[in-house]
């Protein structure tokens, strides 16, 4: 297994996979999205609101806000000494208090613990006229995606299959493969259609060019094979601005790694065969 | 109020819309704006392009 980068910062990463397979690919997916723990508000008391919105409203807002999490400075609540009640090691306390006119954001939300605040400051919650008044208190605990969307780190994540576009004699270099792909990686070169030189990765698998060579009357057999390698994906992993996209993807690893591992040790202890410790 | 998050891919767009509504206002091209705000998808492109805001109609009613 290799993974070379070509994008990758705080907010995304674009990746290949090589030498893997489609369930791995798919569970390091899955492992990103729903196994990564992260910060969301979960409980918020409101002592007051006289905005336009109703209380479940800016609840529901104030819980979508992403909140930048320092790696493992909590603990899941369910799993934390306090047995769930909630305290400062398995939970953070925000606190808002604004009063109108203006616009409550997310930089009100007055964190307890300085290592822990929303991800980004301009949020907007509710816009409030003179007279109105929002109090409340917010409690943020960390959970996994699979909880609920809001722990999820990623927003977009997925992968796609390496694309693999072969050129066969058939090709008569008519250009018609060329002007329908959408995303426009084909060109003509040397009286035959090729791939434009770095394009290949935009490949959408779409086949479009190959229907559209097959309706050129060309035969049973278009000019253009795209197939897709099954051993190679492109991920994209873009992060919700909780966590770093490398510390989702190494967290994800961390996870199938942890999981299998689990899952071996229980596999030997009921076939009671004795474990090789070089695997 | 613009919702706080794409629907569909769960980026936070909010954040976004004050620059597009201004810009949008003095009559900028929506297209050129979005590509400058970074909203690449057309999930979270419609989530401003379709935002209709009634904050102000509603506030003085409690
Ligand atoms: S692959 Fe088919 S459609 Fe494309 S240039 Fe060759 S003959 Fe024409
Ligand atoms: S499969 Fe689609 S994106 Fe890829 S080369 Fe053909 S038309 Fe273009
Ligand atoms: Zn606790
Ligand atoms: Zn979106």
């Amino acid at each position: 297994m290799e993974i070379a980068f070509s994008v990758l910062d705080d907010q995304i990463a674009r990746f290949r996979l090589d030498k893997s397979s489609i369930a791995f690919a798919n569970s390091l997916r899955r492992a990103m999205i729903g196994e990564v723990p992260t910060m969301a508000i979960e409980d918020v008391k409101i002592y007051d609101n006289t905005s336009a919105l109703f209380d479940e409203m800016l609840a529901h807002r104030i819980g979508l806000i992403p909140i930048k999490t320092e790696e493992e400075c909590l603990i899941p609540r369910d799993t934390c000494s306090c047995g769930g009640i909630g305290c400062p090691s398995c939970s953070v306390l925000f606190t808002l208090s604004v009063e109108g006119p203006g616009m409550v954001t997310s930089k009100d939300l007055i964190s307890q613990d300085p290592r822990i605040g929303p991800a980004s400051p301009d949020i907007p919650v509710v816009k409030l006229i003179g007279g109105q008044k929002v109090v409340l208190e917010a409690r943020a605990i960390v959970s996994r995606g699979r909880e609920h969307a809001k722990w999820q780190p990623t927003t977009a994540c997925g992968y796609k299959n390496y694309p693999v576009v072969t050129v066969n004699d058939r090709c008569d270099a008519c250009g018609h493969c060329v002007e329908e792909c959408p995303r426009e990686i084909l060109e003509i070169r040397d009286g035959r259609v090729a791939v434009i030189e770095g394009r290949l990765e935009s490949c959408s698998l779409c086949r479009l060019c190959e229907r559209a060579c097959l309706n050129t009357g060309i035969g049973e057999e278009a000019g253009i094979i795209v197939r897709s390698d099954e051993s190679r994906f492109l991920f994209v992993v873009e992060g919700d601005g909780s966590l770093p996209a490398k510390n989702i993807i190494r967290q994800g690893l961390d996870y199938i790694r942890t999981q299998s591992q689990g899952l071996a040790a229980q596999i030997y202890e009921i076939s009671g065969e004795t474990r090789d410790e070089n695997d | 109020m613009i919702p706080v998050r794409c629907f569909t891919c769960g980026k936070v767009i909010s954040t976004a819309y004050e620059e597009f509504k201004r810009r949008r206002d003095t009559g900028e091209d929506p297209k050129r704006i979005l590509d400058d705000l970074g909203l690449e998808r057309y999930c979270c492109r419609r989530m401003l392009l379709t935002h209709k805001e009634i904050i102000d109609d509603l506030n003085p009613y409690q």
